[in-house]
């Protein structure tokens, strides 16, 4: 129950064959889910009486132990707390009974377990330009565990393994009698299961689309920005891909687990549009949101540049700065131009440093790579004088002996 | 006739399917602790599960619970059989002066360390540099830290998994080996069994010492080779996995040379 997933390879569900037959069986259009009618399933303070859903949550228990004393955990006390009160908002019944955790991830994903925790990605945190587009996110996991998903997809898939294994042995030795070998069918009936698991997969994301675009209008959010959300990754995806001189991955919706982002994006629109009523005033908070995060947005950026895909993060950064360039923002841009290391790259991010020291808000690495980039230029005495106010802005450095050497 | 003939073999292997093996493996100078010795033994890591009819393991929190209180039950009787003074902990911040996030570093530590041991040891993936040497794995100064502070002289990891088959899938058995009568024969589609392994850490070197691995089921849905809900299983797989500990190789041979 994540926002990206790992899909399955469609290859090796070909193998099979007969796709086409399957996909009589599975139907592949699916009609969108409105959001009036994703009511959640459970109250506040809910706990599984089931035997398998309380085996489930026994297990998550353990997981969530895990997770949460894991060293990949962001602990700043202020962030964690405003994911705790987001989650809180938009959590619907739920909101009081769900646990938020911050990984250190750059990559853009957020997942909701069984028992109602849910680990976000810090890359996550980059990407969202508000507090409605990630308080979407949240809202859409929140969804998950409202409408029972993780039990309700266990079920499922238990209930159509199950058949899946008395139609082939029924079959098999009906076969046997007749004289018959039922393999090839069976074969079939195996790629048509997992068909409608995944098919069952794509309905419940859909329901969470819808259910987060109900708890954001509900509480004041402009629902319409989680379409948003959708349609910078797309952006993103085609820019990382086309700087690779590829085109972005697509794959047939029936082999996916999640619907693909162009019809999410579309069903959200239509269901934003549904739910927001005129002459009510939203507000997606964008402010509060860029000061909370602001203390680790650094780590954030310079998380995602050294990944080595240049294509996304220029868009990300362009796509960040539509709110306003800064120092920050400027100094990251010239970090992608610098390790992307194409011809011209060097002057490019040298030009980048000397911008971004030009807003109140550079970071002081900005003014060390201006002042290397100048002396490696021959402006020596501009150089040292960059390293100098680098060094007076940041005096305990890791390389601050060394750079101390070099205008000395 | 034939297919009569068939189906009476099969039916008598099929018992002959189940098995129960261990593998065990020790440092080369391991002599197995006598006397008076403290061990500490680690929270079990217990899950126990029934099989559906598609073979899917669902977890249920009734019989892991049954299970983790018969094998923490057992593993106090066998210990108290060796003479050796033992606590086992049931929560992470059961002892005196260690944090609960100190004791989660080196239980995941070690759940690295034991897969790394699974699969290089006993899972196939041999590593040539390693053969014949013994174990050669180690928790480190963390372990050493523990036992410097705690007094422990040994720490006991334990894993032990274990599932049954759902009444759905022992029927699916039956159609399976019925289905031998007319040339259709699924007589082993599986569903339950136990897997187990222990890790024994000697806390004055940090090292792994001894580690042994438990298997134990059959190919036949609905037979099992122990069982871990109830109190006898559990003496059983502890009875298995820990009481036939072996000195390492470089001790049996220096005892058979006197």
């Amino acid at each position: 129950m994540c926002m990206r997933c790992v899909e399955l390879n469609r290859r090796s569900l070909l193998v099979g064959g007969g796709a086409l037959a399957a996909a009589s069986i599975t139907g592949v259009a699916q009609a969108r889910i409105r959001p009036q009618d994703m009511v959640p399933l459970i109250g506040p303070g809910y706990r599984p009486t089931d035997a398998d859903e309380r085996g489930l949550w026994q297990l998550m228990d353990r997981v969530e132990e895990e997770i949460s004393g894991s060293s990949l955990l962001i602990k700043d006390p202020a962030i964690t707390a405003y994911l705790q009160q987001l989650i809180g908002t938009v959590g619907g019944p739920a909101a009081k009974d769900m646990r938020i955790y911050l990984a250190r991830v750059p990559d853009f994903n957020a997942m909701m377990f069984p028992s109602g925790f849910s680990v976000v990605f810090s890359g996550l945190l980059l990407r969202m330009r508000s507090e409605a587009q990630l308080a979407g996110v949240i809202a859409h996991e929140s969804g998950h565990f409202l409408r029972r998903h993780m039990i309700r997809s266990w079920r499922d898939t238990r209930r159509k393994s199950d058949i899946l294994a008395i139609g082939s042995m029924v079959a098999g030795v009906a076969g046997g009698a007749a004289g018959v070998n039922t393999g090839d069918l069976s074969q079939l009936a195996q790629l048509g299961t997992i068909l409608s698991l995944l098919r069952y997969s794509r309905q419940m994301e859909a329901e969470a689309d819808a259910m987060s675009v109900k708890l954001l209008a509900d509480n004041g959010y402009p629902a319409a920005e989680a379409a948003e959300v959708w349609e910078q990754l797309i952006g993103e995806m085609d820019a990382s891909a086309r700087y690779r001189r590829r085109r972005r991955e697509r794959r047939w919706d029936l082999f996916t687990t999640h619907p693909s982002p162009e019809s999410r994006t579309a069903d959200i629109k239509a269901s934003a549009a549904e739910v927001t009523v005129p002459g009510r005033t939203y507000n997606n908070h964008r402010q509060r949101y860029l000061a909370t995060i602001g203390p680790i947005r650094q780590m954030l950026l310079d998380d995602q540049v050294k990944l080595n895909d240049p294509g996304a993060s220029q868009f990300l950064i362009e796509t960040l700065a539509r709110d306003g360039w800064n120092g920050l923002l400027r100094f990251y841009e010239a970090e992608v131009w610098r390790l992307r290391n194409r011809a011209g790259d060097d002057a490019r991010a040298a030009q980048g440093y000397a911008v971004a020291v030009a807003y109140p808000d550079a970071p002081p690495e900005a003014w060390r790579w201006h002042g290397l980039s100048l002396i490696k230029q021959g402006r020596q005495s501009e150089g040292r004088a960059a390293l100098a106010r680098y060094l007076s802005l940041n005096p305990a450095a890791p390389d601050a002996p060394f750079i101390q050497q070099m205008i000395s | 006739m034939r297919k009569l003939g068939i189906a009476v073999a099969l039916a008598v292997s099929v018992p002959v399917a189940g098995c129960v093996q261990t593998r065990q493996l020790a440092d080369l100078q391991f002599t197995p602790p006598q006397g008076d010795y403290r061990l500490l033994v680690m929270r079990p890591d217990v899950s126990v599960g029934s099989v559906t009819t598609g073979g899917m393991v669902e977890p249920r929190a009734d019989w892991t619970d049954q299970a983790r209180a018969n094998l923490t039950t057992a593993i106090r009787a066998q210990q108290a059989e060796r003479g050796g003074q033992v606590q086992i902990l049931e929560r992470r911040d059961q002892l005196p002066g260690v944090s609960a996030d100190e004791i989660a570093e080196l239980e995941r530590l070690h759940s690295a360390v034991g897969r790394s041991i699974a699969l290089h040891k006993f899972m196939g993936a041999y590593l040539p540099t390693k053969r014949g040497r013994g174990l050669e794995y180690t928790l480190g100064q963390d372990a050493v830290e523990l036992g410097r502070r705690t007094g422990y002289d040994y720490a006991l990891f334990l894993y032990a998994e274990d599932s049954f088959a759902s009444t759905g899938r022992v029927a699916l058995q039956v159609l399976g080996i019925a289905g031998c009568f007319v040339g259709f024969c699924a007589p082993n589609i599986g569903g339950g069994g136990q897997f187990a392994y222990a890790s024994l850490v000697d806390l004055k070197t940090g090292e792994v010492v001894w580690f042994n691995v438990l298997q134990a089921g059959t190919q036949i849905a609905g037979v099992n080779m122990g069982d871990i809900r109830t109190p006898e299983g559990s003496a059983q797989l502890v009875d298995r996995l820990l009481n036939r500990m072996k000195p390492g190789r470089d001790v049996r041979r220096a005892a058979g040379n006197r």
